[in-house]
């Protein structure tokens, strides 16, 4: 539950304007407000009082409005659920900008936050899912402008297979060259790939600078085996071969 | 009138802040090459230019994390208190994961002065830095500075006053941008957070949403709020899907991103350095085939300064204090039984003796741990000896401390100073009193010979030095799988570049501990022989028992017999008399008391009456036999006391007495050490507790098998 669902989609609508005049003018006036939204002078007044009611924005009659922070947040909550609602209509669904404008307009105040993330997940989730794909998207868009099938459903099935086959080729690829930190003999310089595990040792271990991307070499194995000294970011680190158990590197 | 400027010196350990604080302040203190040292919060004054500065210096820290005790000091101490100015103090030849505690700073919200210090080492290294672009990227001024020359102090107060100054205008908090994903969920949860925590403006909403998603256990149990943990593991999760690693994966790395970023914009590398100096020292020191053996002779080196050179002057305090005792005797006539002078010359001359004693060996061995730690060779042994000490679930540094315990148990407690994780530190601390120490050498002394034939002495001595180190390995283990359970303390530890220790440091270093011993632990310590002293000297003998032993010695001294023969009758009425006084005064009728409980391990009144007394001092144990079988002044190579015990005992017994004196609570010195080192006599009387019942438990097993058994009986 969020601050804004106390909010009525009226107000909801002050808040966003207030929040996209303060973005481009940095300051703003009840003038601008009822210009925006094409409203009266007297229904912003109104407005805002209620605003400030809820603590929304600070006002003084004659004075600038600000947001408080309280305000910024539901204001980010609202225009958030605008671009989602929005991106969808435009990137999934094909609708023209314009309209998909509108449409967000009237279901940004009622659309529960569950959902919104639900859209965003359901975006990727077709994004990266071989049998979706952004042709799979494109494809759609494309009937929905030309009307009719395109292509035959054998040869879209082909050129998809071949896709998943490409892609997972080069996974293995990857899996063929990464290795374990604790496996290097001293002396190998390596990338870091993966820091998997989760807890205060790998919290930590990251916060040494042992992160992603990062390269590392190993100097040395303590005499009695265990632990290891790594060389990373121009210093030296020492951690146990358990420790170090996580972290996958690939060998540059 | 202007009010005081609260500045706290915030930085990683071996950046020199320490070094710094006493250039600013002029106070002593240990300057350390060891990742912290500074554990306890220290604090100094200076003025600069008619302002006053509260310097507050922080542990070193690598981060703002829960991750250990001073992480979480130093960052209550920024974000409660509040302090006018956070300098950073940054080892700039390490700059990258120097900025990484910058960047958490900057996040904080605090007014901050970035000192990169060290950086006579980062020209060396041939780095250039753009200190205007720091200086924009970090929202802060950077000043150069080089610690242990003093350079760059007042460009560095300059600095400090005037962001102090500065402070109330500008408060825009910088901070780095995580990404898509995490920024819409910390979105999320700042406005949360703003509805259900009341002090959320105080910490920062931002700072407490980026805090949480890193899964910081003192921030969630201080919001306390199940709304918002649940949300929390949500973002979490929904981060994971999204950028397929966990948040703290993602925060990490673009703080990361964000120092490389400005670092390739503002440091300018003009020479390639493959291999500094510290990279050969450390080929040959950790080497796969040498490091070990250099380890234990360096550990050899710390062990014989400590104890052999400690050993002479050790002996001139016992002399000194045995000379002054005498001397106050001597205001006494002969023979006199007044009470003020016992108290005086055996409950406190002997009692400061026995709390000065300790200190050659405490300062010498603070004198090799100063070298081992500023020079960075103390991060190599712990490195070293992890893998063996891990198995015991113990820390690489833990050994040090149970190689000392060897010789006394005393500076071997003081030495677990250099664990950084408290629990490591107390099972270490708790442990170190079964390396059998060197007072308890006496007792092996005087019984092994008494009981065993010459073939046999060095096998049972080495036969209870090995059953002291297993009983340690054990009981370490034991207390890791119960009281001290969790998981392992990471060995994730920074080896730091080899330095010269300054010989200030050094000194400042023992001259600190010594001190601490003698203030802490000294006055518990006189305490306890006090109540030793009046334990076994009181209620004192009745007046017609008095007369009766002073009756005897006249009747000696007017006797006919030979003058030849009269002092040692009257020496062996004395030696009764003192057995007397023992055996009634309370020590003595504890001891009859304990009988019951001491049968079990085939021990009388007289050992347990004597083990009262050894509490003071291991090697008092044997004065004590002396005592209770009338031989008057006896020590280790005491062959009438010998064949006292031989003719008493069987080996067995003799072999029990060992095992118990092994085992059981150390001597008061330590439990009040324990007592000083653990801030708490829970522990101290645990220890205490703990090993005299692991010693009547063991002693009565050994006693009552090897009598079914019919060893040594």
């Amino acid at each position: 539950m969020t601050s804004a669902d106390t909010l009525t989609a009226s107000l909801e609508d002050y808040l966003e304007a207030i929040f996209h005049i303060i973005a481009e003018k940095h300051a703003v006036k009840p003038r601008d407000i009822a210009k925006r939204l094409k409203v009266s002078y007297a229904s912003v007044t109104g407005a805002l009082r209620a605003l400030a009611e809820k603590r929304m924005i600070h006002y003084t009659p004659y004075d600038l409005i600000t947001l408080t922070e309280t305000g910024e947040t539901a204001a980010k909550d609202v225009v958030r659920r605008h671009e989602v609602l929005k991106d969808f209509f435009v990137e999934v669904l094909a609708v023209p900008d314009a309209d998909a404008d509108t449409a967000a307009c009237l279901m940004e105040h009622s659309i529960p936050k569950a959902i919104v993330e639900r859209f965003i997940e359901f975006v990727e989730f077709v994004e990266t899912c071989p049998r979706g794909g952004d042709k799979w998207i494109k494809g759609f868009s494309y009937q929905c402008d030309h009307g009719g099938k395109q292509e035959s459903c054998e040869t879209c099935v082909a050129s998809c297979v071949a896709e998943v086959r490409k892609r997972t080729k080069k996974g293995d690829e990857k899996a063929v060259v990464s290795y374990k930190l604790k496996n290097m003999k001293p002396g190998q310089k390596c990338r870091i790939l993966k820091v998997r595990g989760r807890g205060e040792t790998n919290k930590r271990i990251l916060e040494m600078g042992m992160t992603p991307g990062s390269v590392v070499e190993l100097e040395r194995i303590a005499p009695l085996g265990d632990p290891i000294d790594v060389k990373v970011k121009g210093y030296h680190l020492s951690l146990r071969k358990d420790e170090a158990e996580g972290i996958d590197v690939e060998l540059i | 009138m202007q009010s005081k400027i609260v500045v706290a010196l915030a930085g990683n350990p071996n950046s020199g802040k320490t070094t710094i604080f006493n250039n600013l302040t002029g106070a002593r203190q240990h300057v350390g090459n060891y990742p912290g040292v500074t554990v306890e919060k220290k604090e100094g004054f200076c003025e600069y230019k008619g302002r006053e500065m509260r310097i507050v210096d922080l542990p070193g820290t690598y981060s703002l994390t829960a991750y250990s005790a001073e992480e979480i000091v130093a960052r209550n101490f920024i974000i409660e208190e509040k302090p006018d100015v956070v300098v950073d103090i940054i080892d700039s030849s390490n700059l990258e994961r120097n900025l990484y505690l910058a960047v958490q700073l900057m996040e904080t919200g605090a007014p901050l002065v970035l000192a990169f210090n060290m950086s006579d080492e980062a020209r060396a290294r041939g780095y250039e830095f753009d200190i205007e672009k720091f200086s924009q990227f970090f929202n802060a001024p950077v000043v150069k500075t080089v610690g242990h020359k003093g350079e760059g102090m007042d460009e560095l107060m300059e600095e400090i006053i005037a962001v102090a100054s500065r402070r109330s205008e500008s408060l825009n908090r910088f901070s780095v941008n995580y990404g898509d994903e995490l920024e819409s969920e910390i979105t999320k949860l700042e406005s949360m957070l703003r509805r259900h925590f009341p002090l959320t403006d105080q910490y920062g909403a931002r700072w407490l949403a980026v805090k949480l998603l890193e899964k910081d256990r003192d921030i969630m149990a201080r919001i306390g709020s199940a709304e918002i943990d649940e949300q929390v593991e949500r973002s979490a999760a929904y981060v994971e899907k999204m950028a397929g690693e966990p948040p703290e994966t993602s925060i990490a790395g673009s703080r990361y991103g964000f120092i490389s970023g400005a670092c390739q914009e503002a440091v300018r590398s003009t020479i390639e350095i493959r291999h500094t100096i510290s990279d050969r020292i450390d080929s040959v020191v950790t080497n796969r085939v040498l490091g070990i053996p250099i380890f234990l002779g360096l550990m050899y080196l710390v062990f014989s300064l400590t104890f052999t050179l400690g050993d002479p002057p050790m002996g001139w305090i016992e002399d000194f204090f045995k000379w002054s005792g005498g001397v106050v005797a001597g205001w006494w006539p002969e023979g006199s039984g007044s009470l003020l002078k016992s108290l005086l010359v055996d409950g406190i001359i002997g009692g400061v003796g026995g709390v000065i004693v300790f200190l050659p060996n405490i300062l010498l061995l603070f004198f090799a741990i100063a070298i081992l730690e500023d020079s960075g060779y103390m991060a190599r042994a712990a490195f070293i000896m992890d893998r063996l000490m891990h198995k015991i679930g113990l820390h690489g540094k833990s050994f040090i401390p149970m190689l000392v315990g060897f010789g006394c148990s005393v500076p071997a407690i003081m030495a677990t100073r250099t664990l950084e994780n408290r629990r490591d530190r107390l099972v270490t601390m708790l442990v170190v009193p079964l390396m059998s120490c060197g007072a308890r050498l006496p007792i092996y002394a005087l019984i092994i010979p008494a009981f065993f034939p010459q073939v046999w002495h060095a096998p049972m001595l080495w036969i209870i030095y090995v059953i002291g180190i297993l009983l340690a390995i054990l009981s370490a283990k034991v207390l890791r799988s119960t009281i001290f359970r969790g998981e392992s303390i990471p060995f994730v530890m920074e080896l730091p570049p080899y330095r010269m220790p300054t010989f200030r440091g050094v000194l400042i270093h023992m001259w600190q501990r010594g001190w601490l011993y003698l203030k802490k632990a000294g006055t518990i310590i006189l305490g306890i022989s006090i109540l030793l002293w009046a334990m076994t000297t009181f209620p004192g003998l009745p007046d017609e028992e008095a007369q009766r032993f002073e009756k005897e010695k006249q009747s000696v001294q007017a006797s006919v017999a030979d003058e030849k023969d009269k002092p040692a009758s009257i020496a062996s009425i004395e030696d009764a008399r003192k057995e007397e006084e023992l055996r009634t005064s309370i020590a003595g009728r504890i001891g009859h008391a304990l009988e019951p409980v001491l049968k079990p391990m085939g021990f009388d009144w007289k050992i347990g009456t004597a083990l009262i007394g050894a509490f003071a001092a291991k090697e008092v144990f044997v004065a004590q036999m002396g005592i209770v079988y009338s031989v008057g002044e006896a020590d280790e190579g005491s062959e009438t006391l010998r064949e006292k015990l031989k003719d008493n005992y069987s080996p067995l017994v003799g072999f029990c007495i060992m095992l118990f004196c092994l085992i059981s609570a150390p001597c008061m010195a330590t439990i009040a050490i324990t007592r000083r080192e653990s801030n708490s006599w829970k522990w101290a009387l645990f220890q205490l507790a703990g090993l005299t019942v692991l010693a009547w438990v063991i002693t009565a097993i050994v006693y009552q098998a090897g009598g079914l058994l019919g060893i040594g009986i």
